[in-house]
């Protein structure tokens, strides 16, 4: 077999085992049934590991594989590109995913149904981040968005089903005009291949530049919407709160983060990409500070996390787009894009591990909101838990999210603050680590002891589980806690081996096989002392929003008006903000 | 209060409107003439390369057959999420409603005043044509999904017509003997099978050298069988999908 062939087992393997759970849902419920969905899932999340660990020589020595499928003629074929990047956003994808569906056995949703379109998700992921064809990424989007919307609200929380329409409203309304934007690159080009896209465009009259400016802006847009960005967020809280736990991981730890690295492939290449990637990077900055604000007046302690994933993909983003702004194959560009991949790979493990274990701690308390739970450890064990590992795991993520050494949130977060230095963006993520510290103590008061007085839902901890057997409740519990230990143990490992996995992501993202990025300083004198004046203001932030006047203002922010409307009105204004920054930039 | 409220949304919804407008007048508006790469290509090696004298299904099912096998888990994954919802409105609908009053609950999703035992809100009229029609309109439903490569028609629009032969079919029959292809499990059976065979055959040109989703007929005389056999496979499988979901729509499902 030829490499072409093998790449694209990442995506067919998943397919694969999408349908043997298929083949699982018609057979008899029974030993078969069962056996036959686990072993798509082994399939679908097993072997694509494997695949990668036989394809990582070829993309650590610089190379990439690339082709048409089906070995068509370019003009008319589908183009793809397996490469560091897509090795890396896969690996990232499949880490998660695996760990998503173990916990998935536990705490459900269950049945092959869910498996199925679970490993389909995941296979889309995969090629999303392979295509190198516009036509085709928007399908991968398409087959991303729509079974998002189906595993939402599979959780039957109530609410679930509105939150996955309207983010299906939003985002198929904005799929459209990535479709309009693919149109116009192929009105003017007649290639649907980026790279005969990007040459094509070389020939243009300069009549013809305004078209090229709106395409690109629309495709943006649409995928800033899947990625949620700043003004373009307002769909992600609920429907990444009310999802299962084990969807909600997916989501914010690879969902909201594939398209925003299969956007590079485009900014990389077409004019104005770099334009684009400055506006995005201060759009990052922003996100990151008002996710952090709005997620410390939350009192439901799922959505406060949602917030949170909007405000790291804002460090994400922030990173990534001033990476393409000074161009990815200056040193500069490359450590900026190592950083934002490092952390896009780092927070997916920390808050998917924060979704598993806050999601845990509700589920068996029975209550959502961060002002009335309390003794959460109490109620774990309740639930069966002799050694708090739930609780271990939230601490684990909570530090990493608040870039606490030696964890792995600590480098990803250093290596951001410390390729941007003295520039806009480094302020206000620097402001926007220390809403995180608060409101992620403010979170972990779930966990603290009760005082007698405020013992309300005692008996709950205790009368659960009655539905179903001892037994399947203690597979259960074994699939639960192996998830979450395994997501914490790459935690620590991610923030204990950073200085080897710097150099891997490092030459993995440099072109030709040398390591170009700058490798950051972790743990100098300066470094820890920043963090530890996070910290501090963390405390006192978390103080002050406790105070009379602090939570009369936080209720103010919780309780803005917020529109289904005003999801269209934003994508809109966006879109149109963004053609006029570029088309400023252009004639100005 | 109500009267603002109202006025900013006709506000929001003009802006909206308006920005979009704006955005999207350089796409009218352009002159550049029509590319012809591909259109050139495909007039002369399109027939050739792939045997399809229809050259739509020559791309959508040659060319960019990897598109094509999206769309078709977009369309399952589609119906799987509408049984979902539909499974939900029904256990809603069971615990607010009595059981007496099925007709009242009619303007629930599913039908359920139309369960095939009660035959509530049938007559022999509807009955007796939709029988009689029902195997008809499923033959014609083959003949357009086996004859896409030569004349429009194929996959998709031979299914849709299935899954409607196989409505009239669900709808005529009298008794209670179901034919058995208004059963959701066989319809589902053949559902999750053509879904398995659509990924064998994407995935057969390998073991040709003709790689992934490659025409392993591509070196014999007959190329087009690869067409035929990839709109046969589509067709069982939007006809099962959409029948399926019809059939679980008028309250047939277990």
């Amino acid at each position: 077999m030829r490499p072409e062939d093998i790449v694209f087992a990442t995506v067919m393997l998943p397919l694969l085992g999408a349908s043997l759970a298929f083949c699982a849902k018609i057979l008899p419920k029974g030993r078969i049934a069962g056996v036959v969905e686990y072993a798509g899932a082994l399939v679908g999340l097993g072997l694509p590991p494997l695949v990668l660990i036989l394809l990582f020589p070829v993309v650590f020595s610089g190379q990439s594989v690339s082709g048409v499928v089906g070995q068509w003629f370019v003009g008319v074929g589908i183009t793809f590109r397996f490469d560091a990047l897509a090795w890396l956003v896969n690996m990232l994808g499949y880490t998660i995913g695996a760990a998503a569906w173990v916990y998935s056995l536990g705490a459900g949703p269950k049945g092959p149904a869910f498996t199925g379109v679970f490993l389909i998700q995941t296979a889309a992921l995969s090629a999303t981040i392979m295509t190198t064809d516009l036509f085709n990424l928007f399908v991968c989007l398409e087959i991303m968005g729509i079974t998002s919307y189906v595993l939402i609200p599979t959780s039957r929380k109530p609410g679930a089903t509105l939150a996955s329409f309207s983010y299906l409203m939003v985002s198929a309304s904005a799929m459209v005009f990535f479709l309009l934007g693919t149109y116009g690159f192929y009105r003017l080009t007649g290639a649907l291949s980026y790279e005969g896209i990007s040459s094509g465009l070389q020939a243009i009259s300069s009549s013809d530049t305004m078209l090229s400016i709106v395409s690109l802006a629309l495709l943006v847009s649409a995928i800033a919407i899947r990625v949620a960005v700043m003004p373009l967020y307002g769909w992600l809280p609920d429907a990444h709160a009310l999802a299962p736990h084990a969807v909600s991981a997916v989501l914010s730890g690879v969902l909201i983060k594939t398209p925003l690295f299969a956007l590079s492939r485009i900014l990389y290449l077409f004019p104005f990409g770099m334009e684009v990637g400055e506006l995005m990077g201060i759009a990052g900055g922003l996100t990151a500070i008002v996710g952090v604000v709005i997620a410390l007046s939350q009192e439901d302690a799922k959505r406060l996390l949602a917030y949170h994933s909007i405000s790291q993909i804002g460090y994400v983003v922030a990173a990534w787009g001033m990476a393409i702004s000074l161009g990815v194959d200056t040193p500069a560009g490359t450590s900026l894009m190592v950083a934002a991949f490092l952390h896009a790979f780092y927070h997916a493990l920390f808050k998917g591990l924060l979704f598993l274990s806050v999601g845990t701690t509700v589920d068996m308390a029975k209550e959502r909101n961060v002002y009335v739970l309390r003794d959460g450890i109490g109620k774990l064990r309740d639930a069966g838990e002799k050694i708090p590992v739930t609780f271990i795991g939230f601490v684990v993520g909570a530090l990493a999210i608040s870039a606490i050494p030696p964890l792995n949130g600590f480098v990803s977060k250093t290596a951001i603050t410390y390729a941007m230095k003295g520039s806009l963006s480094y302020y206000l993520l620097s402001m926007a680590a220390v809403g995180t510290v608060a409101s992620f103590i403010k979170l972990s008061r779930i966990y603290w002891p009760t005082r007698k007085r405020g013992s309300l839902h005692l008996e709950t901890g205790v009368s659960l589980g009655t539905g179903s057997n001892p037994q399947s409740k203690a597979h259960g519990l074994v699939a639960r806690l192996t998830a979450q230990s395994a997501l914490a143990v790459l935690c620590i490992a991610g923030g204990l081996a950073a200085p080897h996995i710097l150099t891997i992501v490092g030459t993995l993202l440099s072109r030709g096989g040398t390591n170009s990025a700058v490798p950051p300083t972790l743990y100098s004198t300066d470094n820890l002392l920043k963090t530890g004046a996070t910290t501090l203001g963390g405390i006192l932030l978390f103080f002050i929003a406790t105070s009379k006047i602090g939570s009369r203002v936080l209720h103010t922010i919780r309780n803005r008006p917020r529109s289904f409307q005003g999801l269209f009105v934003s994508f809109s204004l966006g879109t149109a903000f963004l053609v006029a920054f570029l088309v400023v930039g252009k004639f100005l | 209060m109500g009267k603002r409220k109202a006025w900013g949304t006709i506000l929001q919804a003009s802006l909206a409107i308006g920005a979009m407008g704006a955005v999207l007048l350089p796409i009218f508006l352009c002159q550049t003439p029509w590319p012809t790469v591909a259109r050139d290509y495909l007039v002369e090696h399109g027939q050739h390369e792939s045997g399809a004298i229809n050259l739509v299904s020559a791309i959508y099912l040659g060319y960019r057959a990897f598109d094509t096998l999206g769309e078709t888990i977009v369309l399952l994954v589609a119906v799987i999420g509408t049984m979902g919802l539909l499974s939900r409105v029904e256990s809603m609908v069971n615990a607010v409603g009595d059981d007496d009053n099925t007709i009242q609950t009619v303007s629930a999703f599913s039908l359920r005043g139309e369960k095939r035992s009660s035959h509530v809100l049938r007559t022999h009229l509807l009955e007796v044509v939709t029988g009689k029609i029902g195997p008809i309109v499923l033959l014609f439903g083959f003949y357009v999904m086996l004859y896409g490569h030569l004349s429009p028609g194929g996959g998709f629009q031979g299914g849709v017509i299935i899954a409607s032969g196989i409505v009239f079919l669900a709808l005529g029959n009298q008794q209670d003997n179901t034919s058995a292809l208004s059963k959701s499990s066989i319809l589902g059976g053949i559902e999750s099978v053509s879904f398995l065979l659509f990924i064998i055959v994407a995935i057969s040109g390998i073991f040709f050298g003709k790689g992934f989703f490659g025409n392993p007929l591509a070196d014999s005389a007959y190329p087009v069988g690869f067409i035929v056999l990839l709109n046969s496979i589509i067709g069982l499988k939007v006809g099962a999908s959409i029948g399926f979901m019809c059939i679980a729509m008028m309250g047939g499902h277990d």
